[in-house]
């Protein structure tokens, strides 16, 4: 047997389904009601990309970053896998990343994303049905299988801060830099999809639903809204 | 057969003694007698012995700083102690592991029979020397019984540290790990050219490679031998309870009740063998485990029988 035909998925999961629910439940209890405030950004982000104002988005949303990876990595989660200190890194450098459009309009469309036409629309649509899921959709089907401080909210738990911020990275850049903001939290969702899977917990098909619909929006934007012109 | 054949030492004797006289005060387990212990094996050609069922620690241990389930562990521990356990396995690859056996300990007090057996593994980062000094101090113990390089990773390099710190007398055994099968040749070519206490490696009643050679050997080098996975990652008893199978009239004649007793009996009951550590979070789980060392155990052509019983499934 080959060394690394025998390593399974479960090799690299150190805990099982029990643990990792009840660090949700904890982070959820310890960091309530902050709940309320990060939502309301969550919100107030999806609101000002619609109305093009993607600086302000961008400017909202990086600092919860910086707060998932000091609170959800590295406090937390890091007490269950070493490499949560690894992951923390990323999340710190998404949050930089996404200061650059809020500090100097880096990769932000010109023209609003209600405006947007053709193919380009729907994944435009497709961002702004992601950011909703990462908002809403997501908490109320785990409020459906699980107890109230398990159901993960944006900018305390790191998957619904992934999703939506990748829903807004659709909706607000164009290029190549929808690629540069969007890696780490695609990177991120396949990363905690696989390790709800090995858990054999149902949640892991609805990150990779939006990791699929995130990776085919991503396509079409850059394959159809890249010209000259669009960007800055 | 020779299972019966144990080395046991005056004080060994008294500690057994201890034991039992403990059982008998303790509440009554299920399955056990109050007289009864489990089955002991020496630790290569040591005068030392080990209780054939032990327990590891992967992903079972690694709760974190979770209040709820530093406490649910710690009963287990408890009854791990009670139940005559000795050897529990960890490594600083578990995550959070070493600090809940930490936490259980200082909690409970430190059990007599307890073999706390730990693991090097460069990934974590640190010298060897380091790594030993910051795991006693997670585990809350003043030394290992054991220390393992895990994975072969930089086995040279440590093995040659573990030495030292056993000459110092700062380890009373030292090893090397491997798990799934992995790098068996390498395992053998160790085995046979370095002076080590005890191999860890992957066997069970589904996965039998190390029969070939590494048993053998270790027999041969009086190696003593720890066997991980015995349930194979659980997909073994799992896959055997949701089929309904059936354990075989002729196993309960081994005091095979149930299928953890059928699995884990077939492992410490090969001669190379000297024991096994399932992991659980289960106490109920736990009491099938520790059943499991208790006499009667099957001879070589029952254990025959047994392995033919699993392939034809």
């Amino acid at each position: 047997m080959t060394s690394y035909a025998s390593y399974q998925l479960q090799d690299f999961v150190p805990f099982s389904a029990e643990v990792y629910f009840r660090l949700l439940e904890r982070i959820s209890e310890s960091w309530w009601p902050l709940h309320v405030l990060s939502l309301a950004l969550g919100i107030a982000a999806v609101v000002l990309a619609l109305k093009n104002r993607g600086r302000l988005a961008c400017l909202l949303i990086a600092p919860v970053w910086a707060f998932v990876a000091l609170v959800f990595f590295r406090q937390h989660y890091a007490q269950l896998n070493w490499a949560a200190n690894y992951i923390a890194y990323a999340f710190f450098a998404q949050a930089i990343l996404l200061l650059l459009p809020a500090l100097t309009g880096f990769g932000l469309s010109k023209s609003a994303a209600a405006t947007m036409p053709g193919r380009g629309a729907v994944a435009i649509a497709m961002g702004g049905a992601i950011a909703v899921t990462g908002l809403i959709v997501q908490p109320l089907i785990a409020l459906m299988g699980a107890s109230g401080w398990q159901v993960q909210v944006f900018g305390i738990h790191a998957d619904p801060t992934a999703i939506t911020t990748l829903g807004l990275v659709l909706m607000l850049l164009r290029g190549w830099r929808v690629w540069l903001l969007a890696a780490i939290p695609l990177i991120w969702l396949l990363l905690s999809g696989l390790t709800l899977w090995v858990l054999q917990a149902t949640a892991a098909w609805l990150l990779f639903v939006v990791l699929a619909a995130a990776l085919s929006a991503c396509v079409l934007l850059c394959r159809f809204l890249s010209a000259a012109g669009r960007t800055r | 057969m020779h299972h019966c054949v144990h080395r046991l030492t005056r004080r060994h004797c008294l500690k057994l003694l201890t034991a039992a006289m403990a059982a008998g005060l303790l509440p009554a387990w299920p399955g056990f007698a109050a007289d009864s212990m489990p089955w002991q094996k020496p630790i290569g050609n040591s005068n030392n012995t080990l209780p054939v069922i032990g327990m590891g620690t992967w992903r079972t241990f690694n709760v974190g700083s979770d209040r709820q389930l530093l406490a649910a562990r710690t009963e287990l521990v408890k009854a791990f102690f009670a139940l005559g356990g000795g050897l529990i396995d960890s490594s600083p690859m578990y995550g959070s592991a070493p600090d809940v056996m930490g936490y259980a300990l200082a909690q409970l007090g430190k059990a007599d029979s307890l073999f706390a057996a730990e693991k090097i593994w460069s990934p974590a980062g640190g010298s060897a020397r380091e790594q030993v000094a910051d795991l006693q101090r997670r585990w809350n113990i003043a030394q290992f019984n054991l220390l393992q390089v895990h994975n072969l990773t930089d086995w040279r390099e440590h093995l040659a540290v573990l030495r030292e710190l056993k000459a110092a007398g700062k380890v009373g055994y030292i090893g090397i790990t491997t798990s799934h099968g992995r790098r068996h040749a390498e395992v053998e070519q160790i085995m046979a050219a370095e002076d080590i206490d005890f191999v860890q490696l992957t066997y069970n009643i589904a996965q039998r490679d190390a029969e070939q050679r590494l048993l053998p050997l270790a027999a041969e080098k009086g190696i003593a031998v720890i066997a991980n996975r015995p349930y194979n990652g659980g997909s073994l008893i799992k896959n055997l309870k949701r089929r309904g199978e059936r354990i075989p009239g002729w196993a309960a004649e081994y005091g095979c009740n149930s299928w953890a007793e059928f699995l884990l009996k077939f492992i410490v009951s090969h001669p190379a063998v000297t024991c096994a550590i399932p992991a659980t979070t289960q106490l109920a789980h736990l009491q099938e485990n520790m059943r499991a060392g208790l006499n009667p155990m099957p001879a070589a052509a029952a254990r025959q029988q047994m392995a033919r019983f699993i392939e034809a499934l």
